[in-house]
């Protein structure tokens, strides 16, 4: 009985998401739920538990759910649970709770240089083979040591098979060892998530992101060059900055696919950290950001995966370039953009999402909330195509009565 | 000076007069005789009364046998026999595919054998260009090697980046990869030992006054894709439907075979890079075609080691009569050409001011012939072909598996009658 419930929950959800996606009108306008460390807040733990304790985190989680009833949700574990791998990989793009950030703060990016300017060349020639004997040890201690593999593609026939030594080499042997115990906790992790999913499943929550994308200029960016090189870079060294986003595009989407056809969701969350307005021209934008974020969706939509950028920042300037996608196959998730503005130039053609303010969330009232959320369903929710969220999610500090307004007006207000 | 000290002092100086013969000849100076190299894949198994297995496995034994052939016959540098054949134990550990060997598809008493087959499909040359590492881990190595099958698991990591990074380690703790993996450090211990005594046979023979004829090795970049990757069949078919591919796909190998010859040469005690040529012979490709082919990007490669202060020691197989024009293009006196069948004394007329030549008493005399034979052949080359300096005295493929015991004698002794003309 309970199961047969769920299921009827889950596919009303689903319809009313892709109802939304698919700008038709749904039953209501639909609501998702995504956070990195509300969840914290509202189960009483710390943001440390929160990134440790899969059980914890599974158990606040399933009550939060339960009691907002969002159409959608954001998997937890896969977005803030990786203490424990971090910790076993030696992870160095982030500082975290009990990690150079304090026990009850959100994880902190790491901006540096972790590819020189001189290596895209490097990168370009043989990419596994920089992940391998350069990128990997510098990102993950796990991976320290692999820097002494052969560079394999100059190996064949029996000089491959005495080189052979080197994978017996000291540093080989202890990465090796590394990342087996790495891996053995990342299954652990991924168990609990794959658990976690299911339970909600059966409950008839569908999960909203099946993968996590970058735009590939963003890739360069916050992974490889840091803000300062790739500023930089857009100027000294356009083509292979160029050359470089044209190739990881390949890889990213095929990474992307592979990971969604996994998962139970066919959405892709893709982040977009340097599209906003204030950080380059739309000039720039065009050359250097939106080609290959355009292959990248197009190549998704085409493999049935339905993506949703999430354009972080004031990005105004923007909304007519990025209206160039094909009708009703994707999602745009608008942080601080005008969101009736963004209606008008891109309602015919892409659902979207947000944007209840942040600030709104953590010192708002609820009535301020339900204003807000009330404005947007009425004006943006016409005709379909709105999926209600905050402008970034719920914000880590948010007010649990301010949360519970949002969700309310779904249920309250219509087009 | 007591008896070791006078030993090990001759030894020395032996060690520095063979040196300074073979490098005349390479530098195209007069040497006080001809040299001549030790060099072979399986002959050791006759001389010692071992079968090809045994040399293919036993560490000890083969060092054994080869120290009492050098110290016979008493040549001015040898090939290092434990990298050139001792490796059953490694290809058996990683479960080599691209090799039947005694014991293992052949009997246990003849040579090794290459399997020719399609280890790259044609359409594959772009995820080659593309990405050849991720080639290599995804595809390749899988294919070659049954062991290596799990890295297939490991595919496409530059689309791994962040949380996608950290999640996607959950891969390593896959049950195949980690079978890959323990593969891969068993095989590479295997290797360590292997090379931990041939290591300690080459500081034994250097002690005794010889020097290794050859460190790295390499090969030609058409003969990289034509041998390992696309088979002989694929190869021809790719000369004329995909050209370009072939062409660019070459340039790529290209710089990678030069960077890990370089590497390999830079921690050897032997500065010539050995470089068996298999696909450049007259029968197989016009010159035409090997102009287009083969030469360019192999002459980079050349040029390339040149420049990295190694010696390439290129053997020419088969006959290569009508490429002697075009391979002269290389610097003066800084390789080694080994010709199988080429007219050593044309060779001698087109590249004598260029290039050292070596070779090439035939396998066929060596095998069946007669020690007078080998003596009046052996006597020919030198007198001719050592004129001026820029000669090395061998077999056509060094000495063939099944060469009679005398013959080899009277071509080493051949080296010691007689002087150019």
């Amino acid at each position: 009985m309970a199961t047969s419930e769920g299921t009827t929950a889950y596919n009303e959800r689903m319809k009313r998401i892709m109802d939304a996606v698919e700008l038709r009108q749904p039953d209501r306008v639909p609501v998702a739920f995504f956070s990195m460390f509300w969840l914290a807040r509202y189960g009483g733990i710390s943001c440390r538990e929160a990134m440790y304790s899969y059980d914890r985190l599974a158990e606040i989680a399933r009550r939060a759910f339960l009691e907002l009833q969002p159409d959608m949700y954001a998997h937890p574990h896969l977005l803030t649970a990786v203490g424990p791998v971090m910790e076993k990989m030696g992870y160095k793009q982030l500082d975290w709770p009990g990690h150079g950030t304090a026990e009850n703060v959100s994880y902190q990016y790491v901006d540096r240089e972790y590819m020189k300017a001189e290596e895209y060349d490097d990168y370009l020639l043989d990419p596994t083979g920089f992940y391998l004997h350069t990128y990997l040890p510098r990102v993950g201690e796990a991976f320290q040591g692999l820097e002494q593999l052969p560079m394999f593609p100059g190996l064949y026939y029996m000089r491959l098979v005495v080189a052979s030594r080197q994978f017996a080499s000291p540093g080989v042997q202890r990465a090796f060892a590394a990342l087996k115990e790495t891996g053995d906790e990342a299954m652990r992790l991924a168990e609990h998530a794959t658990r976690f999913a299911a339970d909600m499943a059966e409950l008839g929550f569908p999960l909203s992101n099946g993968a996590t994308a970058p735009a590939p200029f963003d890739f360069f960016a916050d992974y490889f060059r840091g803000s300062r090189g790739i500023m930089l870079d857009m100027y000294r060294r356009k083509d292979k900055l160029l050359a470089a986003i044209d190739r990881a595009t390949v890889f990213l989407t095929r990474q992307t696919i592979a990971t969604c056809k996994a998962s139970t969701s066919r959405i892709v969350f893709i982040p977009l950290h340097w599209a906003f307005d204030g950080f380059m021209s739309l000039d720039q934008f065009k050359l250097f950001f939106w080609p290959s974020l355009r292959k990248l969706m197009l190549d998704l939509i085409e493999a049935g995966l339905i993506p949703m950028p999430f354009w972080e920042g004031d990005c105004t300037s923007r909304l007519e370039t990025i209206a160039d996608i094909p009708r009703g196959k994707a999602i745009y998730w608008i942080e601080r953009a005008d969101m009736v503005r963004a209606k008008e130039i891109l309602g015919d053609v892409v659902c979207l999402r947000g944007n209840v303010p942040a600030s709104m969330l953590t010192t708002g009232t609820p009535d301020q909330v339900d204003a807000f959320s009330r404005r947007l369903i009425e004006k943006v929710g016409k005709g379909g195509g709105l999926i209600l969220d905050c402008g970034i999610g719920i914000p880590d500090e948010s007010k649990p009565e301010n949360v519970r307004a949002m969700f309310a007006a779904t249920r309250k207000y219509s087009p | 000076m007591g008896d070791a000290a006078l030993i090990a002092g001759n030894a020395a100086a032996a060690y520095a007069e063979r040196m300074k013969r073979i490098m005349d000849a390479v530098e195209l100076r007069q040497p006080d005789r001809v040299p001549t190299v030790f060099y072979t894949m399986f002959w050791h198994a006759r001389y010692g009364g071992m079968t090809c297995r045994d040399a293919m496995y036993d560490y000890d034994r083969v060092g054994e046998v080869v120290r009492r052939i050098v110290l016979e016959f008493q040549p001015d540098t040898y090939a290092l026999p434990h990298p050139m054949t001792v490796f059953g134990a490694i290809m058996e550990r990683m479960g080599y595919r691209q090799m039947q060997w005694p014991g293992h598809g052949t009997d246990v008493n003849v040579s090794f054998q290459y399997l020719d087959r399609e280890y790259m499909k044609a359409e594959e040359y772009e995820d080659y260009l593309f990405d050849p590492t991720g080639f290599y881990l995804a595809k390749y190595l899988p294919r070659i090697a049954a062991e290596f099958d799990g890295l297939g698991r490991l595919q496409n990591l530059p689309g791994q980046y962040y949380i996608g990074l950290i999640l996607g380690m959950r891969h390593y703790a896959h049950p195949q990869v980690t079978r890959a993996l323990t593969a891969m450090r068993e095989a590479g211990e295997e290797a360590r030992r292997m090379l931990s005594h041939a290591a300690a046979f080459g500081k034994e023979m250097a002690d005794l006054g010889f020097p290794q004829a050859q460190g790295a090795a390499a090969n030609a970049p058409f003969d990289y894709f034509g041998d390992n990757f696309r088979g002989s069949k694929g190869i021809m078919l790719d000369m004329y439907r995909r050209k370009d591919q072939l062409i660019a796909a070459m340039d790529k190998a290209g710089v990678f075979i030069l960077r890990q010859a370089l590497a390999a040469g830079a921690h050897n005690p032997s500065k010539f890079v050995f470089i068996p040529i298999h696909w450049a012979f007259d029968g197989f490709m016009s010159l035409a075609q090997f102009k287009v082919f083969f030469w360019p990007s192999f002459r980079t490669l050349l040029i390339g080691l040149i420049d990295g202060g190694l010696i390439p020691m290129v053997l020419w197989e088969g006959d290569c009569t009508s490429r002697l024009e075009v391979i002269a293009d290389i610097p003066r006196g800084k390789a080694v050409y080994w010709f199988e069948r080429t007219d050593l004394a044309r060779a001698k007329e087109v590249l004598g001011s260029v290039v050292c030549l070596r070779g090439n008493v035939p396998a066929s005399m060596m095998t069946t012939g007669t020690p007078e034979q080998v003596d009046a052949c052996c006597r020919g080359l030198i007198e001719t072909v050592g004129r001026g300096g820029g000669f090395i005295l061998d077999g056509g493929i060094g000495i063939p598996d099944e060469a009679k015991t005398e013959n080899v004698r009277a071509m080493f002794e051949a080296a010691r009658r007689y002087g150019p003309s």
